[in-house]
């Protein structure tokens, strides 16, 4: 197979297969979840405070002291790699552009050089969050397969995103087909991994208010 | 005649020594080669002898003859059609009919084995070949026949080279390429709809020049004029590096000159000559004039997506694929919920109240 | 027709993209190394990407020099010195004033115009005879 014909696989066939199959692991697993519903709690709450739910999805967006205190490198590269993660999908114009296509939805774009710049960042971050959690006895004990799929399968389409817009080692019909493909192996994994956390993760902080809520640690 | 060298024919044309050096330098720069190659370049013109070529038209627009007419370099050109002997060409020939064919059998046969042979439009292979004929002959059968005594073929065009247009979804001819008929020859395929006229005459100039077929990717294109892509020849890259696109054609950006990405330019993944060689004779280009690159020398770039779709769009819409996932996911979901309910409805309903008598018995 | 030439054409000029300043870099190499080892080169400037804006910089900063030259032959073929010496600016032409091949050559002199062995050798023949004749024609001496 051309290189040409793998990128035209890659924007054709491979992206309805990874689509679907994300769509349809997400909805499977979001609905699984939420089906089984909450126990009906009869106690009558302590305090009041309705929305601790909605405010808590700010304030555990944010560091604890604490969390500093003990893990000022996981705090760091975990903020670094997510918000670059994010500024580099949706403010990349190829990627608007992608998704506009995809759902008609479209905003401006930054300026390349910039999201360049966060691309190495984010790729940096990512590098030196897994050093650290192999290199971390405890870290290390607590990760299995998961995690360092989960890891590669994130890394992998900054990579190559990254080298196909600089030209490096590969030809760039194959490197834009390789970025491609990688994005689809993310898309197909991720229903099945702990990156689900990307949707459940609102959620649960949103639960997670409430239920202090009612107990009386109000948000 | 046949015997002739190209230094032969210049002299007999009353071309001195210094008009040979203009001609191989400006043959060199055709070749895309470094300007110290031009001694060597006029060294193998020196010697070289006039090969006969057969030009074979299938299932063609006729652009690409079109546009080799059109080459700009009009010395280098006709002095390159008086080295070579163009023995069958319909459209430029004057012989018509049986004894146009006749033409052509008689020149195969003298120079069995040697000839070139320069094949432009794809060969439709379905229904037996009968959806392009010459003369009662199907395009398979002639380029089979024609094939066995060529000592190189070019494939002219990217319907030649890859299949081009007939090609394309759904392809009711069942059309395809030389290389995918003709198997135990040297093909060199010159891609593009139609190909950058110099470029087809530079291909022509290298085999005449040095007899052999030249540096070739792994498509089959002459790596002199395919080597590079248009992207990383275009002179907008810099607006692309700094992020700075056109939107919509004729704005702003549009007319400051700003990369064309978003307009659906194809230019990074297309590898071909426009960008340095140009059009006309270099008087612009396709980027140049404010529309992207349409990717013409890769395969299957009709099939590509939209020509004004950005190169990182999908070929085809998702939609059907995502709602029927939607669905299905949402069913299954709502299936092993209800599943799932009806486990704990179970174990709540077998679930055994035990007093401490029953456990003291 | 007139409507077409009404149609205002507005000129941007959207600078040179760094071209020129590569061009320009060479030709200070390869004068070098005429300098230096005395070996003559060319840079082939179709194959360039150069805007108008990229020319313009190459002419101005190569300036104009003293020599002016022209070839008949297939066309013609414009040399000018550049107020560099060493730095030829050579355009081949075909017969309908159109550029074939642009070339900047670094030499002691550009190779078109030095007069080649073969025709040299051909020409003290050819004059040798044109002096036969006139001798043959005017009797002795004259």
């Amino acid at each position: 197979m051309s290189a040409m014909e793998l990128l035209l696989w890659a924007r054709g066939p491979g992206l309805a297969i990874a689509v679907a199959i994300f769509l349809f692991g997400m909805m499977l697993r979001l609905i699984e979840i939420y089906s089984l519903g909450r126990k009906r709690d009869l106690s009558v709450p302590r305090s009041p405070t309705p929305g601790s739910g909605w405010r808590t999805i700010v304030t555990r967006s944010l560091p604890h002291a604490d969390t500093w205190r003990r893990s000022a490198l996981t705090v760091i590269t975990g903020f670094a790699f997510h918000l670059g993660l994010f500024v580099v999908l949706l403010f990349l114009l190829p990627h608007i552009e992608l998704i506009r296509s995809l759902t008609g939805l479209s905003w401006p774009a930054l300026p390349t050089p910039l999201v360049d710049l966060i691309t190495v960042i984010t790729l940096i971050a990512l590098i030196v969050a897994l050093v650290n959690r192999v290199q971390d006895p405890v870290k290390r004990f607590l990760s299995g397969a998961g995690d360092y799929l989960a890891w590669t399968v994130t890394f992998l389409p900054l990579l190559t995103g990254y080298m196909a817009y600089h030209h490096l080692l590969l030809d760039y019909t194959l490197l834009l087909a390789l970025h491609i493909l990688s994005a689809e192996l993310l898309l197909v994994v991720f229903p099945f991994t702990k990156l689900t956390h990307t949707f459940t993760l609102f959620i649960a902080r949103w639960y997670n208010g409430d239920i202090a809520a009612r107990k009386g640690v109000a948000s | 005649m046949a015997d002739e060298t190209l230094l032969d024919i210049l002299k007999r044309r009353g071309v001195s020594r210094r008009g040979f050096l203009k001609f191989c330098a400006a043959t060199t720069s055709l070749l895309a080669l470094p300007p110290s190659m031009a001694a060597a370049v006029a060294e193998s013109l020196g010697r070289v002898r006039r090969p006969a070529v057969i030009w074979l038209s299938f299932q063609e627009c006729t652009g690409c003859t079109e546009s080799l007419t059109r080459a700009h370099s009009p010395s280098i050109e006709s002095l390159i059609f008086d080295a070579i002997s163009l023995d069958y060409h319909h459209t430029l020939q004057a012989a018509s009919g049986h004894a146009a064919e006749e033409a052509r059998e008689h020149s195969m046969k003298a120079d069995w084995g040697n000839y070139l042979l320069i094949v432009d439009g794809s060969i439709p292979l379905k229904d037996g070949g009968v959806y392009s004929t010459i003369a009662g002959i199907s395009n398979l059968q002639m380029l089979q026949e024609a094939a066995a005594g060529a000592a190189a073929i070019v494939a002219i065009g990217t319907c030649a080279a890859y299949g081009g247009l007939p090609h394309a979804q759904p392809n009711p001819t069942g059309a395809v390429a030389v290389s995918d008929i003709v198997k135990d020859k040297p093909i060199i395929n010159v891609p593009g709809c139609p190909p950058v006229p110099a470029v087809m005459v530079g291909v022509l100039a290298h085999y005449l020049t040095f007899g052999t077929l030249p540096d070739l990717d792994d498509l089959g294109r002459p790596r002199a004029f395919y080597g590079e892509s248009i992207h990383d020849r275009c002179y907008r890259r810099p607006f692309y590096d700094q992020g700075k696109f056109a939107k919509t054609f004729d704005d702003a950006g549009a007319r400051d000159g700003w990369c064309l990405f978003e307009l659906g330019c194809k230019g990074p993944t297309t590898h071909n000559a426009c960008a340095t060689t140009k059009w006309n004779g270099g008087t612009s280009w396709p980027v140049q004039s404010g529309h992207g690159c349409i990717g013409c020398s890769e395969p299957d770039f009709w099939d590509a997506g939209g020509f004004y779709k950005a190169l990182s769009t999908p070929v085809n819409s998702v939609t059907g694929a995502a709602t029927a996932a939607v669905a299905a996911g949402a069913a299954a979901g709502i299936a092993i919920g209800l599943a799932n309910r009806q486990r704990k409805a179970r174990a709540r309903a077998g679930h055994q109240t035990v007093t401490i008598e029953d456990l003291e018995k | 027709m007139n409507s077409l030439k009404n149609i205002g054409v507005h000129v941007v000029h959207v600078g040179g993209n760094g071209n020129a300043r590569a061009v320009l870099r060479e030709v200070e190499n390869l004068l070098q190394k005429l300098v230096e080892e005395g070996e003559e080169s060319s840079i082939d400037l179709s194959g360039l990407p150069l805007t108008p804006e990229d020319y313009d910089l190459l002419e101005e900063t190569l300036g104009e020099g003293e020599v002016v030259a022209e070839v008949h032959s297939l066309g013609p073929t414009r040399i000018h010195e550049t107020g560099i010496p060493g730095v030829w600016w050579v355009t081949h032409y075909n017969d309908e004033d159109e550029v074939l091949a642009e070339f900047i050559e670094v030499a002691w002199c550009p190779e078109i115009l030095l007069a080649p062995e073969d025709d040299v050798k051909d020409g003290l023949e050819a004059l040798r005879a044109r002096l036969f004749e006139l001798n043959q024609e005017g009797g002795h001496g004259g």
